[in-house]
């Protein structure tokens, strides 16, 4: 083993502990979480593998390839974070939308509420 | 003078958010004198509006700043609880003239229109535009074209108006300023039919600064972009 591997493995793991101690709630996302880690142990011990798969598919390195699938992979977590982030913005509206509403309609059902109170005591 | 057919309700609603207090004033105390019912909705200002609800004076305010598109909304949905039959929108910072409120009404209330919007660009052309401000508007006109498929002469303007179909209709999820395309996306989508009415603007120094930088732009597409990618 050299260098550049024991370094990769170690962050590998320290990033799957990290998820891990998060992520307990759900054998799903441990599971997931679990293979990832697996899967990117085997081919920093085995880079072969990678290089393998690059010659297949007509791409030069084999890091190449893992470059190339990590781009896509960060714009496709890119977008789902920010579909997240407008639905948690929609809710936020609604929240505060709600809020605002309520104190208005509240606001002018209120003085005909008093008149009401105090015509009654004057009976 | 300003008529009202059969009683209806006519809302006007004014989004705020940091204008100058004398210009909000100003244009409120011009609204309240129609025979129509004013909606403020103040979005986070930092000064909240001082204006007095009254029985016709309506002031919502969202606690943090949302944008025009979710102030709008807001708007639009007190309309619904007082039953308002007939909405307008009106920007606070006194581009708009109150005389054209009747032109926007008038189609509505003959039932030839869901929808008015209000455009610089037909009738008499308006000379306080600049060439810089002109070019933003044809650019966003064209995006709006790109995004909707329809082609309106003022793609940005804050002044129209809605029935009450319409109101049930339009339910606007973009916060910021992309909810003008949005108004047309919902529009197509429902098949309301509309109508372009020529109205007048004011530009003055103040309503220039507070007005769409072309920087702003970018915002409204990438946000149109997103739209169209997650709704």
């Amino acid at each position: 083993m050299n260098g550049i591997q024991i370094l990769l493995i170690t962050l590998s793991l320290v990033i799957g502990i990290y998820f891990f101690i998060r992520l307990r709630s759900s054998i799903a996302d441990t599971i997931f979480l679990f293979l990832l880690i697996a899967s990117a142990i085997t081919l920093i011990l085995f880079p072969n593998i990678t290089t393998k798969a690059a010659r297949w598919l007509h791409v030069g390195r084999g890091a190449d390839l893992v470059f190339y699938i990590s781009t896509m992979l960060f714009w496709f977590l890119i977008l789902k974070l920010y579909a997240r982030q407008r639905k948690l913005e929609q809710t936020l509206t609604q929240i505060i939308r709600h809020q605002s509403l309520q104190v208005t309609t509240e606001q002018k059902n209120k003085p005909a509420a008093d008149e009401q109170q105090s015509g009654k005591n004057h009976t | 003078m300003h008529t009202q057919k059969n009683n209806d309700t006519v809302a006007i609603i004014v989004p705020v958010y940091n204008e100058d207090p004398s210009v909000v004033d100003a244009v409120i105390e011009t609204l309240q004198k129609l025979p129509f019912t004013v909606v403020i909705v103040d979005d986070g200002s930092a000064i909240p509006v001082s204006v007095r609800p009254d029985e016709k004076t309506h002031i919502l305010r969202h606690f943090i700043n949302l944008g025009q598109g979710a102030a709008l909304q807001t708007g639009f949905e007190f309309s619904k609880i007082i039953n308002a039959d007939y909405i307008i929108t009106f920007d606070a910072d006194g581009q708009h003239q109150v005389s054209d409120i009747e032109k926007l009404l008038l189609p509505l209330q003959s039932n030839e229109a869901d929808v008015c919007l209000g455009s610089r660009f037909i009738g008499p052309q308006n000379k306080t535009i600049s060439k810089g401000r002109t070019i933003t508007i044809k650019t966003a006109r064209l995006f709006n074209f790109i995004f909707t498929g329809k082609i309106l002469s003022d793609a940005h303007n804050g002044l129209r108006a809605f029935n009450r179909t319409a109101l049930e209709t339009i339910s606007l999820t973009e916060n910021r300023m992309a909810h003008a395309t949005e108004i047309i996306l919902k529009i197509k989508k429902n098949r309301l039919r509309y109508k372009e009415i020529p109205v007048s603007v004011l530009y003055t120094n103040y309503s220039l600064k507070k007005g769409q930088s072309a920087l702003n732009g970018l915002r409204i597409i990438l946000d149109l972009f997103l739209n169209k990618l997650f709704e």
